[in-house]
């Protein structure tokens, strides 16, 4: 069980109104991803939940059980953090065992979670080692077979592949992603990556100052956003915006289109422009078009490779069922 | 670039302070070896025949020696103790969010700043003095008789009167050392069930093992040598209940004008303290290790 819901929940730091009321819904076993630029906002609102912060007003509700009064281990949450919050003193092993020694768990049974934590997260030739002996990666996974063996009703991570490579991000990612399908618990997960975002939510939460801006499965949000905001949040390369003559001809304030659903053409098309920086990544092509007067830098990117290069004249077609409308207050019309 | 060069060049730079340094270390120390194979007291004043380890023999058969011995360690050790608890805790108060907190943490730090004399001397008078002493003040209050501290309880007094000195600079540094622990660690504690007795037992205590190795082996380092304190207060008495090593030492070279013994005194002062050293660093040195 890991229903959780926000009422009316707001959080101020003294006179700093960091989380205006907010409700938001968490069914059991969903994958919901917090997304936001730094300082929105997302730490806190994860904070709040685990109950490390008290909520200045509202309610959170954990599988239908009002919190107020639940000291953060009583709430049956665990949580991932940022820096691992590894003890360093303690072996790997010990670090495991700690949620399970502090609960009474018998000896027998923690030795059989920690084996079956162990061996699902590959660490069993790691339990003996300290933190300090280990990579950031065999870390991340320490923290996160801490927070398995408690059998938690949700798992609460914030940020916890931001200080790995590259390569592991992406690999981690996958291991997260499958743990969520074999455990089928449901985990909340903050992130300001949105590609992680994308590819392991069930649903994506946007925030912004601490408002939610849109809630919504990935492809909801990637095809109907609800503001710029949330269309210049979600997908990359960015949306390109465009106002003007080019956005009133399309009957809007402001048009958005998005790099892929640009045709790139040497010969003919709808705007004109100059190849400013080309970045040729082999699967695909990013070009940055210049002086098509429609706005500063106009990003299009073009599947497989495409031989124009720095400064040759191109011509792009937006493609007419793929662009979005938003009025002069930047909703969605 | 660690050239040969470089490295000559680096070794001329620093060879007038190494060579200072031995100066300073080495003159001192064979100088005292050599006094302490003489007889050389200062009321026969004349030759100094070579003695062997006549003076040797003199100060460890000395009765005194033994209870000096005894005195020295259980100095050391009340001191240690009382200070790192004692440290411990008002670090955790000090560490707590508080009104002036500025201002409480400056005053536990001032006795640091007292020199041992002068401390000695107000603890002796104002408070442990059984006619005038605040103590006896207290006692008299509560309808007790005054306990003289210094006469029935010298060296337990004289405890005291250290651990008031270090008891400042234990807290510091523990203090320091709680002020780093993360935040997101006793966070993570609290998730995983630890109430906060459990959070400072697995925690705290184990994240402050390394500063409180430092605190240990600086103080033992200082508190081996003790010396102003009794002199000030007991003068190592009554009888030699509150005399330590170095204190005996001082007897012998300086109230009996015997140079040879006080130098042997203090070569066994040296290979006692290293001792100590040694036996510390293998009991707690591993902690300093990363
Ligand atoms: N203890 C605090 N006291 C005062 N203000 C705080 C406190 N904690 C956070 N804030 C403020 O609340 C806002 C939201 O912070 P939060 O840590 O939740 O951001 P975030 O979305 O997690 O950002 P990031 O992606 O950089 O981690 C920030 O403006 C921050 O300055
Ligand atoms: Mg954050």
């Amino acid at each position: 069980m890991g229903h959780i819901s926000l009422n009316k929940v707001r959080k101020a730091f003294g006179d700093v109104e960091v989380i205006p009321p907010l409700d938001l819904q968490i069914n059991d076993g969903e994958f919901v991803v917090f997304v936001g630029p730094s300082g929105c906002g997302k730490s806190t609102l994860l904070r709040l939940i685990a109950g490390l912060e008290d909520v200045s007003s509202g309610e959170i509700e954990i599988d239908g059980r009002p919190s107020a009064e639940l000291p953060p281990a009583k709430r049956g949450l665990a949580m991932v953090f940022q820096s691992y919050a590894l003890y360093p003193h303690m072996s790997v092993r010990k670090n495991i065992a700690f949620p399970m020694k502090m609960a009474g768990v018998s000896a027998e049974e923690q030795e059989r979670r920690i084996a079956a934590a162990a061996s699902a997260l590959n660490l069993t030739d790691y339990l003996d080692r300290k933190p300090g002996q280990l990579s950031g990666g065999q870390r991340q996974r320490v923290a996160i077979g801490r927070a398995i063996v408690r059998e938690p009703a949700a798992f609460l991570f914030d940020e916890p592949l931001s200080n790995l490579d590259a390569a592991l991000r992406v690999g981690m990612r996958l291991e997260i992603s499958e743990l969520h399908k074999r455990l089928a618990t449901t985990m909340i997960y903050v992130t300001h990556d949105q590609v992680e975002a994308m590819t392991m939510a069930d649903k994506i939460v946007v925030l912004r100052a601490g408002r939610i801006e849109q809630v919504g499965a990935p492809l909801e949000l990637y095809e109907n956003p609800r503001n710029l905001f949330v269309a210049g949040f979600i997908g990359s390369p960015r949306m390109n915006f465009i106002e003007g003559p080019e956005a009133a001809h399309h009957n809007a304030h402001t048009m958005g289109i998005r790099p892929e659903h640009i045709d790139v053409s040497a010969t003919q098309g709808q705007w004109q422009g100059r190849i400013g920086v080309a970045e040729h990544l082999g699967s695909d092509t990013y070009f940055h078009v210049h002086d098509t007067g429609l706005a500063e830098t106009i990003t299009v990117r073009a599947s497989g490779e495409v031989a124009l290069r720095h400064g040759d004249t191109v011509f792009l077609t937006p493609q007419a069922d793929k662009i979005h409308r938003f009025n002069n207050e930047g909703l969605k019309q | 670039m660690a050239t040969t060069h470089a490295r000559a060049a680096a070794r001329l730079m620093i060879s007038p302070s190494v060579i200072l340094l031995l100066g300073w270390m080495l003159i001192p120390l064979c100088m005292t070896l050599y006094f302490s194979v003489l007889r050389y007291n200062l009321l026969m004043p004349g030759d100094t025949p070579f003695a062997g380890i006549e003076n040797y023999q003199y100060f460890l058969t000395d009765p005194a020696f033994t209870t000096a011995l005894i005195n020295t360690l259980v100095l050391v050790v009340g001191v240690l103790v009382v200070t790192i608890v004692g440290g411990t805790l008002l670090a955790l108060l000090l560490d707590q969010p508080m009104w002036a907190s500025g201002i409480w943490r400056i005053l536990v730090i001032a006795p640091f700043f007292v020199m041992p004399t002068v401390s000695a001397l107000v603890w002796k008078n104002m408070f442990m003095n059984p006619v005038n002493g605040l103590f006896a003040h207290l006692f008299k209050a509560l309808g007790l008789a005054p306990f003289d501290f210094l006469a029935q309880a010298p060296l337990l007094s004289i405890i005291g009167i250290v651990s008031w000195q270090w008891l400042p600079f234990a807290t510091l540094i523990l203090l320091t050392a709680m002020q780093s622990l993360d935040s997101e660690q006793i966070e993570a504690a609290e998730m995983d069930g630890a109430g906060a007795l459990s959070r400072f037992r697995y925690i705290t205590i184990p994240h402050l093992g390394r500063a409180a190795t430092v605190v240990i082996l600086i103080e033992t380092i200082f508190l081996l040598s003790v010396f102003a304190e009794i002199l000030v207060t007991t003068n190592g008495g009554p009888g030699n209940a509150s005399t330590n090593l170095t204190y005996l030492i001082y007897a012998e070279s300086l109230l009996r004008f015997d140079v040879g013994v006080g130098s042997a005194g203090g070569v066994v002062a040296i290979i006692l303290a290293n001792i100590v050293a040694i036996f510390l660093m293998r009991a707690i040195g591993k902690n300093l290790d990363a």
